[in-house]
């Protein structure tokens, strides 16, 4: 018997390694393993006020701080009972799109592209293609400076609150933000056709289930409040717990979750299979062109539907610029309620977050958070047996086979930082 | 925070020449990088935030967004260095300064959250810019804690070194 192990998995987030014991030619077991220490985040906030938690919750993660602040903005104004006006509506969409391009910029260009590609990092891809490596950098840049534009600042901003936002991004910024994203199209229209000329292995292949949320209007988005799943059925939000049945296991801090005893997919793979026919302009031509069965079953497409995605932010970005401007800056809206409950879910770059909060008398009695990647945790060891499993039956040597399954583990893009705070620690 | 080899430290008058002779003629460009909610780790900061009372078009830190100052600064038409100024551990005594060039810099990986001081320095250098870092050696990295005595010293000597050279260069 032989342990191949990935002991420290790089180009991620977070401290996680895989473990894949082959007995002969026969896998025994495939294990993500994470050593991340569990945050208690959720412990940590019972007691706050709304607001409060706000200032906490979004320090799960410094690169999807914005989407955690905007879920937990949706289960809080919904627990405590507050319509946000439609101008702090369209300006967190903003932010969304900033924190999309920003994530996918750095994950589809240095983190991702050098497997494919045959790298072993982005600095050694430099030679021949650090004009691609540039673009990263520069697409990296101006969702940073939409992030900050929006929310106050690149990391942690404080601006959207409860009801509102504290400052709006004044018409200036606006209106550089919609020339700068129409001129960054190209650049990530160039990562649509990096990824869409790889050839991709097959070995990880298998049929897979698809969760994302409804973005309103039978239009494409990152929020909403039902969820999508590619069997055809639709949840309501409020029901997230029915979707995700959370479980531990022994290997891994991070909980993990199954719908219908099954691992399943979030993410933009996810997001594209379920609402890719409603994307408009360049990036739905370039859906059509570049969809397929495929996607229905390996999960290294997520890659190629980053790519797409951040073409469709910042195609979208001048739309959602002129509705901001065109209303004048609203009252922040105050809480009619101090009890109640609500589920927010958003899309984060890496896929399905959910928040949930209980209110009694103003002040946090339950909190719940379930990243994307702990919904993602068994796919990615499904997926990664696959992989090892079929890499034996073809003989392939050890380095092979552990470069095929960091790339598995990686399509994903997991944080794993943020996928470790769910453990709940029990005394008896 | 980097870590490096152990190596002697650097007093202020070789900290001058040497940067002045990576430098020669060019322009300086500082970015302060770390955690200043960590104690010493964020002396590359405060170096920064210092000198940019100074340079404001030559200073820069971690809040400012790394990367795409990097990336606006290897696109320009001008002799630069830029200096890197760091908490690093070099095994030697709290508030050493060292300066290392970036090719002896442990090339860490890309993660989901940031870029490394090595692609970076490697795409300056693409784009004919040098890079060089100046460590700071810290004493403490624990989050909540005040500067140590000896980092808060070694901030002022690379301010005060810094500010003399690009007083000389950046602003002619």
């Amino acid at each position: 018997m032989r342990a191949l192990n990935v002991e420290a998995l790089t180009r991620v987030e977070g401290d996680g390694g895989i473990t894949v014991t082959l007995d002969g030619k026969r896998v025994k077991s495939v294990t993500l393993d994470v050593h991340e220490g569990p945050r208690l985040i959720e412990q940590l906030v019972k007691g706050m006020t709304p607001a409060d938690d706000l200032n906490v919750v979004p320090r799960v993660c410094a690169i999807c701080t914005l989407s955690h602040r905007y879920a937990a903005l949706r289960a809080l104004e919904k627990a405590i009972g507050i319509r946000p006006p439609e101008k702090a509506q369209l300006t967190r969409e903003l932010m969304m799109l900033g924190e999309n391009v920003e994530s996918h910029s750095l994950h589809t260009f240095l983190l991702a592209l050098p497997d494919c590609l045959g790298y072993p990092s982005a600095i050694a891809m430099l030679n021949d293609y650090a004009d691609d490596v540039k673009r990263a950098l520069r697409l990296k840049k101006f969702g940073n400076h939409v992030m900050a534009a929006t929310s106050g600042r690149i990391v942690h901003g404080e601006n959207p609150i409860l009801g509102g936002f504290g400052k709006y991004p004044t018409k200036k910024a606006l209106e550089e933000i919609k020339l700068k994203s129409h001129e960054l199209v190209p650049d990530a229209v160039r990562a649509v056709e990096l990824f869409a000329s790889l050839e991709y292995p097959t070995y990880s292949e298998a049929d897979m289930v698809f969760m994302s949320v409804n973005a309103p209007n039978k239009q494409y988005g990152f929020a909403g409040e039902s969820i999508l799943i590619s069997n055809g059925k639709e949840v309501n939000v409020e029901d997230y717990k029915k979707l995700t049945s959370e479980r531990v296991v022994s290997h891994s801090f991070a909980k993990r979750s199954m719908y219908q005893d099954k691992p399943f997919t979030v993410g933009a793979n996810a997001r594209l299979v379920n609402m890719g026919k409603r994307l408009d302009g360049q990036a739905a031509d370039l859906f059509k062109e570049h969809y397929s069965d495929r996607w229905l079953k390996n999960p290294l497409m997520n890659n190629l539907a980053q790519a797409i995605e951040m073409v469709w932010s910042l195609e979208h970005m001048p739309e959602l610029v002129d509705k901001i401007t065109s209303l004048e800056n609203p009252p922040i809206e105050q809480p009619t309620r101090e009890d109640g409950a609500g589920t927010g879910a958003v899309e984060a770059p890496r896929g399905t977050l959910y928040h949930h909060y209980e209110i009694k008398k103003g002040l946090i009695d339950v909190s719940d958070i379930i990243t994307p990647t702990a919904q993602n945790l068994d796919d990615i060891e499904r997926h990664m047996r696959l992989t090892a499993e079929r890499m034996l039956a073809e003989e392939k040597g050890d380095d092979e086979i552990r470069l095929g399954l960091e790339m598995v583990a990686r399509a994903y893009d997991p944080c794993i930082s943020c996928a470790t705070h769910l453990v709940t620690l029990k005394r008896i | 925070m980097h870590k490096l080899r152990n190596t002697s430290g650097d007093t202020k008058e070789n900290l001058r020449k040497q940067l002045e002779a990576i430098a020669g003629d060019g322009k300086i460009y500082v970015l302060g990088l770390g955690n200043t909610d960590r104690a010493d780790d964020g002396a590359g900061v405060l170096v920064a935030e210092a000198l940019r009372e100074h340079f404001p078009s030559y200073s820069y830190s971690e809040h400012d967004g790394v990367e795409g100052t990097l990336l606006d600064i290897s696109e320009r038409d001008e002799d630069l260095t830029v200096v890197f100024v760091d908490a690093g551990d070099l095994r030697l005594a709290p508030g050493t300064i060292r300066i290392v060039e970036c090719k002896d810099i442990r090339s860490t990986e890309i993660t989901t959250h940031r870029v490394p001081v090595g692609l970076m320095s490697s795409l300056l250098s693409k784009s004919g810019k040098k890079s060089v870092v100046v460590c700071i050696q810290p004493k403490r990295t624990k989050f909540g804690r005040d500067v140590s005595r000896e980092v808060a010293c070694a901030v002022g000597q690379t301010i005060s070194v810094l500010q003399e050279i690009m007083a000389s260069r950046n602003l002619s």
